[in-house]
Order: C-alpha cells, then sequence, then structure tokens
C-alpha cells in the first residue's frame, strides 16, 4: 500500500470515530428511553397517577409523595421501587440529553407557541393623551403592516408625518423630535418583551418538560417550545397568567434551625427504621442542627438510597449526592445543605437539590414543618467558590405585600452613599399608596430582617430591611453587578406587563401521532434505502457495493454531524435525510458511467478510474452547489419543520461529496494497487 | 448491466415535440389554476385552525358538524381521515380575528357535546392570518431568491444563455407541479412549499450534469455544430440521468407510500417533481440554450449583414 493511501485511510478512520463518539450518547439516550417509558407504564399501573402526571412530578421532585397518596399495599411498595429506579434513569437521561440529537416537537409530542407583543395596545397605554385622531393612526400603522408591510415603528413615523402631526403632542416629552419618542417607544416595546421573557422562564419549570425552549424571534416575538406538553389549554394557562410577585418576610434563623432539626430526626427515623425511633428523638433536641459551611465540609459521596433508607444495588455516580461526612449520620438532612458566610439563605449544591425536594415534599416531613412555613429556591443558581448552588429560603407562608402594589422599579446608579460607592447600581422600587401604607408597617416591625421577592414561587432576591420605609419609595441596595441590577428591576416590574402578547401560532402534536411519524419514517427510510443498495448492486455489481458503503458512511456522518451539534431531527428532518439517500449516490452514479465509457473507449482500468473521477468531479461539484443553494436559502427562509429539513439535506449533500469523491476512490485505488485486476466489476 | 447503451437519439430533432407537450400542460396548469383562483392554500398560509382529533367511540361528521354549528363553526370542513375504526377526524376552520383561539373552543364544545365519547388530539394547528401571510411572502421570497441564486452560479461556472436554460426549466417544472396540485385540488402547505425548492434544486442538479457535458464537448469537438455538440451529450448523460432518477424515485415512493398523513402531500409533490424536472432536463433546458444562441446568431448575422450594406 502507498503511503499516501495510509494517510487517507487513517484520516477516513478518524472521521469515523470521531462520528461514533459524538452518535453514542444518541444511541444510548434511545435505550434509556425505552426503559424510562416501561417504568413510567408500571407507575401507571400501580397507582391511580396517570402518565402525565408522573411526568410532572418528576420533574417538581414530589414523585414519592404524590406515589404515597395514590397507592397502597403491595403496589404501593412496588410503585415506589420503581419510582426510585425512575428518579435515577431520569438523571442520567438530563446529564445525555444535552450531547444527543434532540427529536423534534413532531417527533415527540409537544407545543410550540409564538406569541407577538401588542403594539397597537402598547401605544394606546403609553400615550398622554387619546384621541380618534391617534386611534385612526394606530389602525393605519396596523393594517399596513398586516398587509405586509414594513417594521410597525417606521410605518408608525410615517403616518404621523404624512398627516403633519408631531409626535410629542401624543408622546414623550413636548419639543422632543420623533425619532427620540421612536425609540423610546421600541425601548419600551422590547422591554416589555425581556420582561415576560423573564417571567416565562422562571415559569416554564412547572410543565415537567425536560428541555423547553424559550426564544425571542425578532423585536417582539417570542417562541415557546415545549416537548411532551401536549394541552395548549394547560401551556396557556401557565404562560397567560399574569406573574404572581409577593413579598414575603423569611423565617428568623433559630425558626429555621428548629425546622431544621425536626426534619433531621424524622429523617434519622427513616433511616433507621421506626424501633430507634423514641431514643433518637430525645437525643436530638438536645443537639441542635449546623450546617457544615461551603468550604470545610468534608464531603463524601453516598448513593441516593442510603439517604432514604433503602436497599442498596448499585451506586451510580450519577444518582450519588454530595453529603457532609461528620454529620450524615446524626443528620441526614442538614448534611445536604451548606452554609455561606454572610448570604441570607441556605446554600445547596445542586447535586443535592432533588434529593432535598423530596424530603421536603415526604408526607412525614411535612407533618413537622410548622403550617406558616414555606420553603422555597432561588430564581436561579449561585457560585461559591468553585461550586454551584441552589439558594433555599423558608419564609412565611402569607406574602406581606403583593406585587399590584408595585408602581414601578427601575436601576439607579448610587451617587456613593455610606453602604454604597459612588457608582455602584442599586434598584428602586415605587408603591403606590395603599402599598406605601403596608410596606411602612412591615417594614417597621421587621427592622434586620430579610423582605424575599417571590416571582411565581421563587426566591428572586432577599434584601435585609435597614430602616422603616414610610414614603412608598425603596432601595434595594447590594452587591449587584448592572446586569443582575436589571434582572431584579424586571422581575419588580412583571407584574403588570404594558403590552399584552397574544398567540399568533399555535401548533401542538399529540404523542400518540409523533410516535407514529417516527415509526413510519423509520421505516419509510429502512426500506427506501434497502431498494436504493439493491438496486445500486444488481446495477454496478461490485463497485455498486462500494458505492453503498460510501452511501451507509454517509448516514452515519449525517447523525454524527447532527447530534455533534446538538441539532433537531423532525419529520421532514427524516425526509431530507431518505431524499439524501436517493440523490447520495448521485455522485457514484456520475463517476461510475463516466468510467464504463472510459473502459468502452479502450483505456485500461487504473486510467478508466483516474478519468473517471477526474471528469466526473467538476460536474459533482456544480451539480452539488446548485443544489447547496437551494437548501441553504431554505433553510434561511424556513420555520422550524423546513429547516430540519433542510438540515439534513444540507449536511447530506456535503457528506455526500466526501463519500463519493474521497472514500470511494480510496477503495478503488487500494483494490487496484493490491491486486491485478482484470477486469472491473462495474 | 445496463440500461441505455450508445443510444443515439436525436433529442434536438424531437424538441418540437417537447415543446408542444410542455405548453399544452403549461396552458393546462394556468387554466387550473386561474379556475379555482389560484392555488389552493393551506392554513400555514392563510391562517386558520386545523384539528386532528381520535375520537374513543364512532362518530360520524354530521354529528360533529351539528355540535359545531351551535358555537358559529357550522362551515368547519370536516374529514374523516386513516382507516373508518380509527374515528380519526380533521376538522379546519378558516381564519378569524387576530387573538380568536377557535382550536380550544372547539375542543371545548366537543368534549361538553360528547361526554361518553373522549377523544384524543392528534394534532392541533392554529395559525393567525398575520403569521399566515408573512409565510407565504416568505415562501415566495426563498423561490425567487434561490433561482436568482442558480442564475448567478450558472452564469459564472457556464454562460448567461445555460442560466436561462435551467431557469426557464425551473419554472416550468414550479409551475406544472402546481398546476397538478390544483388539477388534484390538493393544498400548498408550508411542507410542500419545501418539497418545492427541494423540485428546484433537484431539477439543477440534472441540468448541470447535462451542461457540464456540453461544456466538455464544446472543448473537445471543435467543428461540430451545436445542435450536434447538445444531443451528443444528451445521449451521453442519458445513462446517469436515468438512474439518478430512478433512485430517488424508489426512496421517494417509499415514502409517499410509508410516510403517512403527514407528509403525503410533500412526496407527492416530490413525486411530480422528480418526473417533470428529469424530463425538462432533457427536453426544455438544453434546447432552449440552443434556441437562445440561434436567435443570438440570428441577431448577429443581421446585424453583420447591416454593416455590410452600409
Amino acid at each position: 500500500m502507498q503511503r499516501s493511501y495510509i494517510v487517507k485511510v487513517v484520516l477516513v478512520l478518524i472521521l469515523l470515530i470521531v462520528a461514533g463518539y459524538s452518535l453514542y450518547p444518541t444511541f444510548q439516550l434511545s435505550g434509556l428511553n425505552r426503559k424510562e417509558t416501561e417504568f413510567i407504564d408500571k407507575i401507571d399501573s400501580l397507582t391511580r397517577l396517570n402518565k402525565i402526571e408522573i411526568d410532572e412530578s418528576l420533574t417538581a421532585g414530589d414523585l414519592e409523595a404524590r406515589i404515597r397518596k395514590a397507592a397502597s399495599g403491595d403496589s404501593l411498595n412496588d410503585a415506589l421501587a420503581s419510582a426510585a429506579e425512575l428518579l435515577d434513569l431520569s438523571a442520567k437521561i438530563e446529564k445525555i440529553e444535552k450531547r444527543a440529537i434532540k427529536r423534534g416537537l413532531d417527533l415527540q409530542g409537544g407545543t410550540y407557541l409564538v406569541y407577538e407583543a401588542d403594539l397597537p395596545q402598547l401605544l394606546r397605554n403609553v400615550a398622554k393623551n387619546k384621541d380618534d385622531r391617534l386611534e385612526d393612526i394606530i389602525s393605519a400603522t396596523k393594517n399596513t403592516v398586516e398587509q405586509g408591510g414594513d417594521d410597525f415603528f417606521s410605518v408608525l413615523e410615517e403616518n404621523f408625518k404624512s398627516r403633519n402631526i408631531e409626535m410629542n403632542r401624543y408622546f414623550g416629552r413636548k419639543g422632543q423630535t420623533n425619532q427620540d419618542i421612536i425609540q423610546e417607544l421600541k425601548d419600551e416595546s422590547q422591554d416589555a418583551v425581556n420582561r415576560t421573557l423573564e417571567v416565562l422562564r422562571n415559569r416554564i419549570d412547572q410543565f415537567g418538560v425536560s428541555e423547553p425552549s424559550i426564544t425571542k424571534q425578532g423585536a417582539n416575538r417570542i417562541v415557546i417550545e415545549l416537548a411532551g406538553v401536549t394541552s395548549i389549554q394547560r401551556a396557556k394557562n401557565v404562560i397567560s397568567s399574569t406573574a404572581q410577585l409577593e413579598f414575603k418576610l423569611v423565617q428568623k434563623s433559630d425558626i429555621i434551625w428548629s425546622i431544621l432539626d425536626d426534619i433531621d430526626r424524622v429523617m434519622r427515623v427513616k433511616q433507621k427504621g421506626d424501633a430507634l425511633a423514641d431514643s433518637t428523638v430525645t437525643q436530638s433536641q438536645a443537639d441542635t442542627a449546623q450546617f457544615a459551611s461551603g468550604e470545610t465540609a468534608k464531603d463524601e459521596e453516598v448513593s441516593l438510597d442510603d439517604l432514604f433508607g433503602e436497599q442498596t444495588e448499585e451506586v451510580e455516580q450519577d444518582t450519588t449526592i454530595l453529603v457532609d461526612q461528620n454529620t450524615f449520620s446524626d443528620k441526614p438532612f442538614t448534611a445536604l445543605l451548606r452554609q455561606i458566610p454572610g448570604a441570607g439563605y441556605i446554600a445547596v449544591p445542586l447535586q443535592n437539590v432533588r434529593a432535598v425536594q423530596r424530603i421536603i415534599n415526604l408526607p412525614e416531613v411535612q407533618a413537622v414543618v410548622p403550617s406558616d412555613v414555606q420553603f422555597h429556591f432561588g430564581t436561579e443558581a449561585t457560585v461559591y467558590g468553585e461550586d454551584r448552588f441552589e439558594r433555599l429560603y423558608l419564609t412565611k407562608k402569607e406574602p406581606e405585600l403583593l406585587g399590584e402594589t408595585l408602581s414601578d422599579a427601575s436601576v439607579q446608579i448610587s451617587g456613593g452613599t455610606q453602604s454604597l460607592r459612588a457608582g455602584a447600581p442599586y434598584v428602586s422600587m415605587e408603591l403606590n399608596n395603599e402599598g406605601a401604607k403596608i410596606f411602612s408597617k412591615v417594614t417597621g416591625n421587621n427592622i434586620d430582617r430579610q423582605l424575599a421577592i417571590v416571582l411565581d414561587g421563587k426566591v428572586a432576591s432577599a434584601p435585609v430591611i435597614q430602616t422603616k420605609i414610610t414614603a412608598g419609595s425603596a432601595m434595594i441596595e447590594g452587591t449587584f453587578t448592572m446586569e443582575e441590577a436589571q434582572d431584579l428591576a424586571l422581575i419588580l416590574r412583571a407584574g403588570a406587563l404594558p403590552a399584552p402578547l397574544y398567540s399568533i401560532t399555535e401548533n401542538t402534536v399529540g404523542p400518540s401521532l409523533g410516535r407514529d411519524s417516527i415509526k413510519r419514517g423509520a421505516n419509510s427510510a429502512v426500506i427506501g434505502l434497502a431498494l436504493v443498495i439493491l438496486f445500486m448492486i444488481i446495477y454496478y455489481k461490485a463497485a455498486g457495493i462500494v458505492a453503498d458503503f460510501a452511501l451507509i458512511l454517509n448516514i452515519i456522518f449525517i447523525f454524527a454531524v447532527m447530534a455533534g451539534f446538538h441539532s433537531t431531527l423532525t419529520l421532514p428532518g427524516i425526509a431530507g435525510i431518505i431524499l439524501t439517500v436517493g440523490m447520495a449516490v448521485d455522485a457514484n452514479v456520475l463517476i461510475y458511467e463516466r468510467i464504463r465509457e472510459e473502459l468502452k473507449s479502450g483505456k485500461t482500468i487504473r486510467a478508466a478510474i483516474d478519468a473517471g473521477y477526474g471528469r466526473a468531479f467538476t460536474t459533482i461539484l456544480d451539480a452539488n452547489i446548485t443544489t447547496l443553494i437551494t437548501a441553504v436559502v431554505l433553510y434561511s427562509f424556513g420555520t422550524g419543520p423546513i429547516k430540519g429539513f433542510a438540515l439534513t439535506l444540507s449536511i447530506g449533500i456535503i457528506a455526500s461529496m466526501f463519500t463519493a469523491i474521497v472514500v470511494t476512490r480510496l477503495i478503488f485505488d487500494i483494490i487496484t494497487s493490491r491486486y491485478a485486476i482484470k477486469k472491473l466489476s462495474i | 448491466m445496463q440500461f441505455f447503451q450508445n443510444t443515439h437519439i436525436n433529442f434536438i430533432g424531437i424538441r418540437k415535440i417537447g415543446y408542444i407537450i410542455s405548453a399544452t400542460l403549461i396552458v393546462i396548469s394556468l387554466v387550473s389554476l386561474v379556475l379555482h383562483g389560484g392555488p389552493r392554500m393551506g392554513i400555514d398560509f392563510t391562517g386558520g385552525t386545523s384539528l386532528d382529533l381520535a375520537f374513543a367511540q364512532s362518530v360520524s361528521a354530521s354529528e360533529l358538524r351539528n355540535s359545531l354549528s351551535d358555537i358559529g363553526f357550522g362551515s368547519a370542513e370536516i374529514k374523516q381521515v386513516g382507516l373508518k375504526e380509527a374515528n380519526e377526524f380533521i376538522i379546519r376552520v378558516e381564519k378569524m380575528e387576530e387573538g380568536t383561539e377557535a382550536g380550544q373552543v372547539i375542543e371545548a364544545e366537543l368534549t361538553q357535546d360528547f361526554p361518553n365519547n373522549t377523544y384524543e388530539i392528534k394534532s392541533v394547528n392554529e395559525v393567525g392570518p398575520k403569521i399566515g401571510g408573512e409565510l407565504g411572502r416568505a415562501a415566495i421570497l426563498a423561490v425567487l431568491i434561490s433561482l436568482l441564486g442558480i442564475l448567478i452560479y450558472i452564469s459564472w461556472r457556464f454562460e448567461f444563455k445555460f442560466a436561462i436554460g435551467a431557469v426557464i426549466a425551473l419554472f416550468h417544472d414550479v409551475i406544472i407541479t402546481l398546476g397538478i396540485f390544483s388539477l388534484l385540488n390538493l393544498e400548498i402547505s408550508l411542507a410542500v412549499v419545501a418539497a418545492f425548492l427541494t423540485i428546484v434544486g433537484y431539477s439543477i442538479n440534472d441540468t448541470v450534469v447535462v451542461f457540464d457535458r456540453i461544456r466538455e464537448n464544446l472543448k473537445v469537438l471543435r467543428r461540430e455544430t451545436l445542435p450536434n455538440i447538445i444531443n451528443k451529450s444528451l445521449n451521453q448523460t442519458i445513462s446517469r440521468t436515468i438512474i439518478t432518477s430512478l433512485t430517488t424515485l424508489i426512496v421517494v415512493v417509499v415514502l409517499f407510500l410509508l410516510g403517512g398523513e403527514v407528509i403525503h402531500n410533500f412526496s407527492l409533490a416530490l413525486i411530480i417533481g422528480i418526473l417533470i424536472g428529469t424530463y425538462s432536463s432533457i427536453f426544455i433546458a438544453s434546447p432552449i440554450v440552443l434556441e437562445w444562441q440561434s436567435r443570438a446568431d440570428e441577431k448577429k448575422s443581421r446585424s453583420t449583414l447591416l454593416h455590410k450594406s452600409r
């Protein structure tokens, strides 16, 4: 074998290995998904829970508690055992999913929603004075845009100009230019969309969706994709309900300690069995709970089963949690938690979040938690040292104040005070009269306590009350970055959206149709592929086998590239792959027909192969580039499903050029250089 | 094995027959399109709501219609699909005001009117008129841009007359496929537009292969006339054209037969497009190049005559 062949063979092998590495998670995932469905079916049959409920509680972390309510006797134990395995499995799936090919909504079932900010309504809301002329301009603008006109705001400006009306009669300040006002209105609409995005992201956990996607499209649209959610009604209920903003007092630390203590006692009992219950209770009362600090914890990884006192079968990496070894046996719950100096919350290492949620939701635990106390996680994880933690707060259940009483919130820059250096951002919020009265009372009575700002059940921030605030205008200081301050202001303003959203497109695919589509797509692909492979062998004999090899390689590469970029496979995407199968052999057909011609004209085998590949090359290039042009246009203009089709088609075209020109050539070269072939089987 | 050995078909000689066939097909297509008031656009473009529901027990379309007329959707299109036992219906209503949620109103009404007959939602698609219009414009723009891209690429790689031949062939393919869809009263959905663009890509692929051969032969056979070169090139590539069309057709037919309702029209558009595209790359694209050339020659000779007479 010549040197140059070896280099090429190694190159192809490396590509194959990379492809294999990229495809492995996808391959693994399909097996795990099958197992997951089995467990869900089993729990479904053992309890009164249906599949959707199981799915939901899986993400919410209260599966065990719900099973206990929905089953009894032997089936309860069976269901709990399955639940434990299911939890492990879903944690594993979540990890792998990020590296696998995503299934599109049309294949796994789900809901796709597009919302748009109601710009005409926004204008009406912010206008200084409203009259028929303004209404006339607004509706004229709306019509033009709907007929396929330009950007909303430029049409609006045109309409004001053509009527010789200054925009500052209705918007902005006196004497302000149209341009400035347009900019302000644009900012306002951006702000409305961003606030809604923030609210939706925060809320989306309720769906029990593994990879929810909420993205901004263009200037004032929001696209929401919820895999597995098939009730538009339910999705819209969650999405379109106004954000619930509450202010809740964080419990005093002595109350928090005693609650944690109680939970530790319950968990210890659960671990050691009922027999030992009494003796441990007395012991624990003397011994107050204490956190391990974020730095000094002697962390150890244990299996979830250790914690729940269940039979340990196989300890797998994915299911382990981080506990403080010093206190684990004595305080099973606090061992999962960490203390960060100066932080007004309990830190939960990310890998312990599920376990903590499970414990909090246990009926035994719920029984010992006072009825006026509520657990709230933070809106997002925090980083301390090298680790990431979820914030956990224990607050009063009843809110002190509701978001409706808030009239505005904004980011301000400090001019420099005792507690805040000059240039540092802070958030200022304004309350209405009623709110100001309540706020004055609450702040007066609770100086030095934390007041948590809770958005849809999650704590955005929990500032300490420093003085009694009577004027209805408060400052929230902290070591905010500008971005954090903006986010908080955004959340505070989320209560009332100035520009309502309305849905412009909704698409739901039921799970049964999704499964059906996968089955049909896969069937067509396999049968189509088999027929083409057979045809090539019959028509081109041995050379056909080489082309078939290239074809299969081509398909492997398409999937590998998709997995590598974590792309989405849709039904049209499968159609694209199938079409590629038909078209991919084209390059080889071109080459082979050319080789046949060259052989007929009396060339030797080597010369015919050389000429065949050489002459066919420009043809293949030109033909494929023109096809690629349409595929790329399709990708940039298409929406969801069409993008999927264009994507697989484009990858397929490029991959087919490589396999047909490089790989098959290599095979021919190796064979003809090693063996003295008298007649080419083509 | 070989299907076409040393063919000597006089494609250029019979090109007039091709023109007549194409002209007839285009006229039929245009007439059908005019009579139907343009292509039948699906709700992806017009806006509207479509529900695909599978009922647990048997129910008739008229029972459903009765139920829907209570809420003002008596004119909805109701179609049973799949096996009769599946009790699966597709219900569609026309576009309405932005923000009206027909899907949910219908779901609620059916749940109320058929309390003992539960249904499973297979799919719901609700498109606002605004986004529909946008998609329609985007689709037309996409077709035009890819045609332009192809025109530029082929003018660059070949000559302008080849680009003209290719683009005319593409228009030919798309118009006839649209016409056949119109004749069969099939709907143009977003997926069908994707199929049209694929046809554009596929047909151009076929055409370029022939052009490439013409370009090569023009260099080698300098003494031959253009008609002869085109004829020779078509005969040399006919085998490849047929084989590739065949392999592609195999998979698309499989997709049509087994792919299910969702991509039925999509794969049908591809089947029609591949057949038409193969035909046009032989009988339209290359002959047009010839016509364009002879037109240019005529002009040239006329202008030289003028020069001479002066």
